[in-house]
């Protein structure tokens, strides 16, 4: 939700003045640092891909159950090799040895390396391993990060040198990543959400209660979001909300229908006003047959598009 | 055009480039796609890329967004994968690429070196000149264990046995465990300055040479020295390159020349790192010696003269190996 919010004061922050509802919203400075868990990487497609950093609790939970995993490995190894002991006992000893072995140092490598920068406790906790250039993993530098765990450990294993690097550091990294150029990021597959409104229930306003006016796509975007999510808030709050955006949405329409409804039921007519637009624009683009920014005069009730 | 038809126009390429991705993304496969697909890849991706920068630039909210960026960053995590390591690269880096690391930062492991050997040597010297002295070293129930172990009257050495090759396997596999871990764990601490590598140099020489100077001096030298004499060519000296390598990554923090402190620790840890690795395989080699040849019931001569000839390749290894490539 927080990521959301931000995003609104950044955005609105740059283009002040675009409209009402806008420059109430203005107040923040034109420059708003950029703060949150989000690492930034130019892609060779000139295109900024967002990656959202994993904090040390969720990495820290992924440790322990990679822990938890390779200790009861070696349990079950040594369990299963128990009938073997009786005949060569020194071989298997041996082997477990050299299995401990590579079970210490070379587990999130063969992880890292094969699941494509997963370890079984990263994979469940949703996080993965990337190069600082949004790359994948190779293996040198998966070595190195996974060599320096036994420095990051110390002098516990989880708080020590490892934890106190991740919070100083700018990207959440421990020494191994920092010496490795490696980022965690946390992963959540995504779909393309429905629209979040059932549109045809809801009726348009007539086109004679409205002025000239057109509120810009973002005004929109915001509406839709808004509605989208609003089972999160109760639903006085929801109106309580949604009447900031109505008033001034409504003065700035000249809008001359029924007020009652805009006092009392805001987000109903936040979803009208969706409506009625979205209607509206789908028109002009029939007429226009293309996407041409273009100003006609106030007045005119219909053919207005930004 | 609004945003409702712009997603209607373009979701069918987005759905056509989830199609792609989930085809080439088993968990562990790679991605090898068709030709055919290649360009069509490679085409979404830039198309995707596109569809990312219009809806930033228009704020249609951040689902879309999120989802775009979502399959922007898969597409680009597949595009750009490294192409799948094979066996013959680990041959050309023992062979090559690790001792010519090795000889590029020659410099780190003769100070790991004379950090590890010099205090060896001393504390060898004093222990048998004084062997009083190894109580503050080596304790008294770990200084039994010793007398046992090199006392004349041992006879569980004999490759007659029936239990030796067993008791062997058990220590080959120790020593893997153990000492390959020192030398790991004497890299990793470099990065904590060096401070970490320094100590651990220290530590284990100090005690190392303890142990030779007390066995030694307990007039055992002859069985001690034949049986160290060929594994510890390997085995010292790849402590000493894997303690340089930590010295490496503590040294990119202390002098970073031009670069910032951490980039210096990127550009040099990815070198150290593979000259630590280096070091454990040499140690590897150096558990089987231990295990197999060093305690087996040939003569001693013999193994000086096996002894001298490992010390004599381990120089040519490091200093000769993938010199003219």
């Amino acid at each position: 939700m927080w990521r959301c919010d931000l995003r609104f004061a950044t955005h609105k922050s740059s283009n002040e003045g675009d409209s009402g509802m806008n420059r109430s919203m203005s107040k923040a400075p034109r420059e708003v640092p950029h703060i949150g868990l989000d690492l930034h990487v130019e892609t060779p497609e000139n295109v900024l891909l967002a990656y959202q950093l994993a904090g040390p609790s969720v990495r820290s939970i992924a440790y322990l159950l990679d822990l938890i995993i390779r200790v009861a490995f070696m349990w079950v190894l040594t369990f299963f090799l128990t009938p073997l002991q009786v005949f060569f006992p020194g071989t298997t000893m041996g082997f477990l040895f050299v299995v401990w072995f590579l079970n210490g140092w070379g587990y999130y490598v063969a992880c890292e390396g094969f699941f494509k920068g997963k370890s079984f406790g990263k994979h469940v906790m949703g996080l993965r391993v990337i190069q600082e250039g949004g790359y994948p993993i190779t293996f040198w530098p998966s070595v190195l990060r996974n060599f320096v765990r036994a420095a990051d450990g110390m002098p516990f294993f989880l708080s020590g040198v490892g934890f106190t690097t991740m919070l100083l550091s700018k990207n959440l990294q421990r020494l191994g990543d920092l010496a490795a150029r490696t980022v965690v990021i946390t992963e959540r597959p995504v779909v393309l959400p429905e629209e979040p409104i059932i549109l045809e229930k809801i009726t348009p306003l007539e086109r004679d209660v409205l002025g000239g006016f057109v509120p810009d796509e973002k005004t929109f975007s915001a509406i839709e979001h808004f509605l989208g999510r609003r089972n999160v808030v109760s639903h006085g709050r929801g109106h309580q909300l949604a009447s900031i955006l109505a008033g001034k949405l409504a003065d700035r329409l000249n809008y001359s229908g029924d007020a009652l409804q805009v006092r009392e039921y805001p987000m109903a007519f936040l979803a009208r006003i969706y409506v009625t637009f979205l209607e509206r624009r789908d028109d002009d683009h029939d007429r226009h047959e293309a996407y041409r920014p273009s100003r006609v005069q106030p007045t005119s009730a219909a053919g207005n598009s930004r | 055009m609004n945003k409702r038809q712009w997603i209607q126009t373009r979701r069918p390429h987005w759905t056509q480039f989830e199609k792609l991705l989930q085809m080439h993304s088993g968990r562990t496969g790679s991605f090898k796609p068709k030709a055919n697909e290649i360009s069509t890849f490679s085409r979404l991706l830039r198309e995707l890329s596109n569809d990312l920068s219009i809806v930033r630039t228009r704020s249609w909210g951040i689902e879309i967004e999120s989802y775009l960026n979502h399959l922007v960053g898969q597409g680009h995590t597949q595009f750009y994968s490294a192409p799948p390591g094979h066996l013959a690269l680990f041959v050309e880096y023992l062979s090559v690429g690790f001792p010519q690391l090795f000889r590029a930062n020659v410099g780190y492991f003769v100070v790991a070196a004379i950090l590890f050997f010099l205090p060896g040597a001393v504390s060898w010297a004093v222990i048998q000149n004084n062997p009083s002295l190894a109580g503050r070293i080596i304790s008294s129930q770990v200084q039994d264990q010793f007398d046992t172990m090199y006392g004349e009257s041992d006879e569980n050495e004999s490759p007659t046995q029936r239990g030796f090759g067993e008791d062997r396997a058990v220590m080959a596999g120790f020593y893997v465990q153990h000492n390959v871990g020192i030398a790991l764990d004497c890299f990793a601490r470099g990065v904590l300055l060096g401070v970490g590598t320094a100590y651990t140099l220290l530590f284990n020489g100090i005690s190392i040479g303890a142990v030779g100077g007390y066995i030694v001096s307990q007039g055992h030298s002859e069985r001690f020295l034949s049986f160290v004499v060929s594994h510890g060519s390997f085995e010292l000296t790849a402590i000493a390159v894997a303690g340089g390598a930590g010295l490496m990554l503590g040294n990119a923090l202390l002098h970073p020349g031009q670069r910032t402190r951490f980039e210096a620790l990127r550009v040099r840890g990815l070198e150290a790192v593979q000259i630590a690795c280096g070091a454990a395989a040499m140690l590897v080699v150096a558990a089987f010696i231990e295990a197999f040849w060093s305690p087996s019931g040939v003569p001693v001569a013999l193994k000086y003269i096996v002894g001298t000839m490992l010390w004599a390749l381990v120089f040519l290894y490091l200093s000769m190996s993938g010199r003219n490539k």
